[in-house]
């Protein structure tokens, strides 16, 4: 009986540990899944950065598009900027971009020297769309599928690797 | 030394807000109060709104300015605010069937290490006797 006590206890201490050492080294409290995962985009309605028309949340149906929330002040904005102009030109998925609390003329400036990934940006200039979508530091990338619902939130830059493992598989399975 | 003047120093940021906010009535004011102490800066993640200066904090903190002023409940604030950031963004976890073990485990630590307590001072005393 005692040494049935014994190894319980040390199974129960060893899996707290396990836990511990997990959380302490695996797992990013900064990456936050999305609240809103397979549920339907909160709508908005925000006029684009050129300002000849508007971007609302109801032009997301038909197929699978990326919505990236971004800005000019953002560092790591810049760094994913080459690879969404692959993911556009080389996989032809469309990227929509909302300008998260920033000037839009500094926008058009930046992409016109850097190049354009998107299809249209949305001009979030006070955050507001942001908010409802959960957004807590730029750049994050959501993946809208069909239904216009959220299958998907990546936070942080995108790069090769993410890409190829995590959202191009996430994509073609939802296509 | 610092450490106590610092621990002293977080003790008097509830009202950090750089914006001076104007409530209609007191009741108002200490809702504001209590929700930005309980609602977590998803930035500076150890912080409560009312002590992170980050952007975000400032801007939700203005969102929730709104809404009290708007005459809504702490649970429709808490509501508006865990539906976009998940329940993480409570420092205080809800108390739900997920979170059961969460709230429970220092109940039943704290009895785990009584029972063993209890069984080592049973066999000292026997020893004694």
């Amino acid at each position: 009986m005692k040494s049935i006590i014994k190894m319980t206890s040390f199974f129960v201490l060893f899996a707290l540990m396990a836990l511990l050492w997990r959380q302490l080294f695996y797992s990013n409290p900064h990456e936050l899944p999305s609240a809103l995962i397979n549920e339907s985009m909160p709508s908005f309605t925000l006029n684009t950065i050129n300002n000849y028309t508007q971007l609302k949340d109801t032009e997301f149906t038909g197929k699978v598009r990326l919505l990236n929330f971004w800005a000019t002040w953002c560092s790591a904005c810049s760094i994913e900027h080459a690879m969404l102009m692959k993911i556009k030109t080389q996989y032809h998925i469309p990227i929509y971009g909302i300008l998260y609390k920033d000037e839009k003329d500094e926008a058009l400036t930046w992409l016109s020297q850097h190049g354009d990934p998107y299809v249209k940006v949305g001009d979030d200039k006070n955050g507001d769309v942001g908010i409802d979508f959960g957004v807590y530091g730029t750049p994050e990338t959501y993946v809208i599928n069909e239904q216009g619902k959220i299958i998907y939130r990546h936070i942080g830059a995108i790069d090769e690797a993410t890409w190829k493992n995590i959202l191009l598989p996430i994509i073609k399975k939802n296509s | 030394m610092a450490l106590i003047m610092g621990m002293a120093l977080a003790a008097y940021t509830t009202s950090h807000a750089q914006i001076a906010y104007h409530f209609r009535a007191e009741p108002q004011e200490q809702q504001f109060n209590r929700l930005i102490n309980e609602i977590r800066c998803l930035v500076c993640q150890n912080q409560s709104l009312a002590e992170s200066s980050a952007p975000l904090a400032h801007d939700l903190r203005q969102k929730i300015y709104l809404q009290v002023q708007a005459r809504k409940t702490d649970a429709e604030i808490k509501d508006y605010l865990v539906k976009r950031y998940g329940e993480f963004i409570l420092l205080r976890p809800l108390v739900n069937k997920t979170n059961f073990l969460l709230w429970s485990f220092p109940f039943l630590g704290l009895f785990f290490i009584f029972i063993i307590f209890y069984k080592i001072i049973k066999r000292n005393f026997k020893v004694i006797s």
